[in-house]
């Protein structure tokens, strides 16, 4: 009888020594942490004297830490309540004309340039805006001023609303088939559909994803730069900004960044305590749902006219960027390397190919390495760091550390492009590791007794499976550092902008049509990143002639 | 031939809560199958994965022919499972699925490449190979799992519920592959919840 041990060594995998998993991990994961604890440790180093009783002392302080906090429960509230019918439209009508093409907008809404989608809503909601002046005809009395209170809580709706729905969307769709057939077949509808199956389905993820539509409305920062209105509408972030590019006020800054430390710290210490989190992005295709009662008939007209109202919110800022800007990018000459839009283009792809890059292959060697009980805290700290820890809070630290060497060229943009990186890695680390984890208890059983390991793991078993989610991660980094107006507004030089930086001098300079053309073009940049992700990972479909029992349409999509 | 003695599992829990404890001991031949069925949570898949090296035993040994496998990974134990479901890689085609049992990374010589053709044949599934998983049904899936356990050419198979949902066409197969093997003097250890099953293939049956 044939030897074991002799057998399986021949065919030993290369690179199936554990370690291989857990070291490259562990060393991001803990340089995450270093480089967030070097950050921070430098701004309370740098801040000559941290005078804390200047929070109630200080009336502009109190201001704005009020403000920081209203404007972020103002936003999420309002996200909150749109979202939800959204959500639920959605979920009823699996089958309403570009519906696919709402939700990849959706989707895309936590990538779209911030400073692009504000010029896009002051065409539309802004005083001369097309929606302003319809509504002005009918309602003459109309007071509405979008720069202030209004404009930074219309823009976070417009942000996210989308992101809130579409994964609300995604826990009702996660509801078992069996539930929703019983439901079905009891004929359930109306508020005991909402007790019964939408509530418990929505309820678990809500804790995680509230703290983080709440981090990101805390943290905000272009928005409030250019819709915020004077020292009546500046928020913490704001303010850092301002005491260190223009008051060289350290103590305050570092005041003011400990304050939003403790703010997003303690939300998202309280939010791990309760043990929920948010699946930030869509990781599985479900099946089809089976017919409901609550879909058709003056049901279906409601729903209908929700999804529309909601698609026209988003697709209006859109379409007025496509508008003023078609104009002056048709003109541009595009190809010209002395014109300030080539050369942002080209330092803005110079930051954010490598941003992507760098956040795609941390994530998959932090995911490789949170399988390990031991590493796992580490791993799981180092993933969420980024929300917690805002990226002006880090940039801020790290920017009064090198100070006296780090200029506004290479090293000083590969932190940017790193800082970029760091903070993308919590809603990439959502894309990668569901597929991940898709490879089911019998599947990983048969691997290993297979003595497929290592790099046969990975060559066979993993990269069939990770391929698009990956590709749609670059995407997705080097989307979020494409549209990135705070870590650059700290490094960044006037001379060499990047394209939001551009936008925003163009927008400062009244140079409007200039600016609308830079805008158009980042929309595009962003949409050909995310063209080229998905052409290159694009696998021929299958068409099973016999589905077998326990088979997801995910499996299929795999396949 | 198999020597489990003494082999002793129970899963984490706390000591308040007083959660089942299992031993194992008793020896199999090589050729011999035997059948085990019991209610649900009476051991039989934590039987078998304590064989396979997928739980870690508290105490005890298994032996193949004197050796201990204990201390072994699942891919240094002479064994080779198969499930009652998600035995295939839904991305791989049946060859590739099959091949994996020569070479984890699929690297495969030309005679290894025309044994696999020749065994779909003789298991009715000529001309499958370039076909993924999800085009198959229940009971071809079973016959690939199964065939790719044989041409991986361990003398110890163990087989949890692998015939649970097929037809009777489909399970007639697998008993003559798996009568097959027992000739060839593997031994097998197959739970199984089906008198048939166990009538056609079982030399022992136990009870757990």
């Amino acid at each position: 009888m044939q030897n074991p041990l002799s057998f399986c060594n021949a065919l030993r995998a290369p690179l199936s020594h554990p370690g291989w998993q857990l070291a490259p991990g562990l060393l991001v994961a803990l340089a995450v942490i270093t480089l967030t604890a070097t950050g921070v440790s430098a701004l309370l180093w740098q801040a000559p004297a941290l005078n804390p009783a200047e929070l109630w002392q200080s009336r502009y302080l109190r201001s704005v830490v009020s403000f920081t906090v209203w404007q972020a429960l103002l936003s999420v509230l309002i996200s909150t309540l749109l979202a939800i019918p959204v959500a639920r439209a959605l979920a009823r009508q699996p089958r309403f004309p570009g519906r696919g093409l709402l939700l990849r907008l959706m989707e895309l809404s936590l990538v779209m340039p911030t400073i692009v989608v504000v010029s896009g809503l002051v065409n539309v909601y802004g005083r001369q805006g097309w929606l302003t002046g319809v509504v002005s005809d009918f309602i003459p009395a109309l007071q509405w001023n979008l720069y202030g209170l209004n404009g930074i809580v219309l823009a976070h709706v417009f942000f996210n609303a989308p992101l809130i729905a579409r994964i609300l969307l995604q826990a009702l769709e996660a509801i078992p088939q069996s539930q929703k057939r019983l439901a079905s077949q009891m004929g359930l509808r109306g508020f005991m559909l909402w007790r019964v199956l939408e509530w418990p389905a929505m309820k678990p993820v809500l804790p995680g994803l509230l703290a983080l539509v709440f981090t990101l409305c805390f943290t905000s920062f272009a928005i409030v730069m250019t819709l915020g209105g004077g020292p009546g509408a500046t928020t913490l972030e704001v303010a850092i900004y301002q005491a260190l590019r223009f008051e060289f006020d350290f103590g305050r800054a570092a005041l003011l960044a400990l304050v939003q430390l403790s703010i997003c710290g303690g939300l998202w210490w309280l939010v791990m305590r309760l043990g929920e989190h948010a699946k930030v992005l869509s990781e599985q295709r479900f099946s089809q749902p089976p017919p409901r009662r609550d879909n058709r008939g003056r049901a279906r007209f409601c729903d209908a006219a929700l999804i529309l109202v909601f698609a026209v919110f988003l697709l209006l800022p859109l379409l007025a960027i496509v508008a003023r800007g078609y104009p002056g990018l048709a003109t541009l000459p595009m190809f010209n390397p002395q014109t300030p839009l080539f050369q942002a283009t080209v330092k803005s792809l110079a930051i954010a190919v490598p941003a992507g890059l760098l956040a795609v292959i941390a994530t998959l060697a932090i995911v490789a390495a949170g399988r390990f009980p031991r590493a796992k805290t580490v791993t799981h700290s180092a993933g969420y760091l980024p929300l917690i820890v805002p990226p002006l809070v880090l940039g801020t630290g790290l920017f009064l550390l090198f100070r006296p060497s780090l200029g506004v060229a290479g090293p000083g943009m590969l932190l940017v492009a790193f800082i970029n990186a760091m903070m993308a890695l919590p809603f990439i680390l959502q894309l990668v590791r569901g597929p991940l984890a898709s490879l089911n208890q019998s599947s990983r059983q048969q691997a290993d007794q297979l003595g497929i390991l290592g790099w046969y793991r990975w060559r066979w078993l993993h990269w069939p499976r990770l391929k698009r989610p990956l590709a749609l991660a670059l995407a997705y980094g080097v989307g979020l550092s494409l549209g990135d107006f705070g870590v650059i507004a700290l490094f960044g030089s006037p001379s060499a902008p990047t394209l939001p930086v551009l936008l925003y001098q163009q927008l400062g300079s009244y140079q409007l049509v200039a600016a609308a053309a830079t805008g158009l073009w980042l929309i595009l940049l962003l949409l050909i990143v995310f063209s080229l992700a998905h052409v290159l990972t694009r696998t021929a479909r299958l068409r099973p002639f016999a589905r077998p029992q326990n088979l997801s349409v995910m499996d299929i999509r795999h396949a | 031939m198999l020597d489990v003695s003494g082999l002793g599992f129970h899963y984490p829990t706390p000591p308040e809560q007083h959660g089942p404890k299992w031993q194992f001991d008793f020896t199999l031949s090589p050729g011999e199958c035997l059948a085990i069925h019991g209610a649900s949570g009476s051991g039989k898949s934590t039987l078998l994965n304590l064989l396979a090296g997928f739980l870690h035993a508290n105490s005890g040994s298994i032996r193949w022919h004197q050796q201990e496998l204990t201390p072994l990974p699942p891919w240094e134990r002479p064994i080779t499972s198969v499930f009652q479901e998600h035995n295939l890689f839904e991305h791989l085609n049946v060859a590739d699925n099959i091949g994996l049992g020569f070479h984890p990374g699929l690297k495969l010589s030309g005679a290894q490449k025309i044994e696999i053709c020749a065994a779909l044949e003789r298991v009715g599934l000529a001309g499958m190979g370039k076909r993924r998983p999800a085009q198959l049904s229940g009971g071809q899936r079973q016959r690939v799992a199964l065939l790719r356990a044989l041409l991986r050419g361990q003398p110890l198979l163990l087989l949890d519920e692998p015939m649970t949902g097929l037809d009777s066409d489909a399970r007639h197969i697998l008993h003559g592959l798996l009568l097959e093997q027992k000739r060839d003097g593997v031994a097998i250890i197959l739970a199984s919840h089906d008198a048939e099953d166990r009538q056609v293939l079982a030399d022992r049956v136990w009870s757990l």
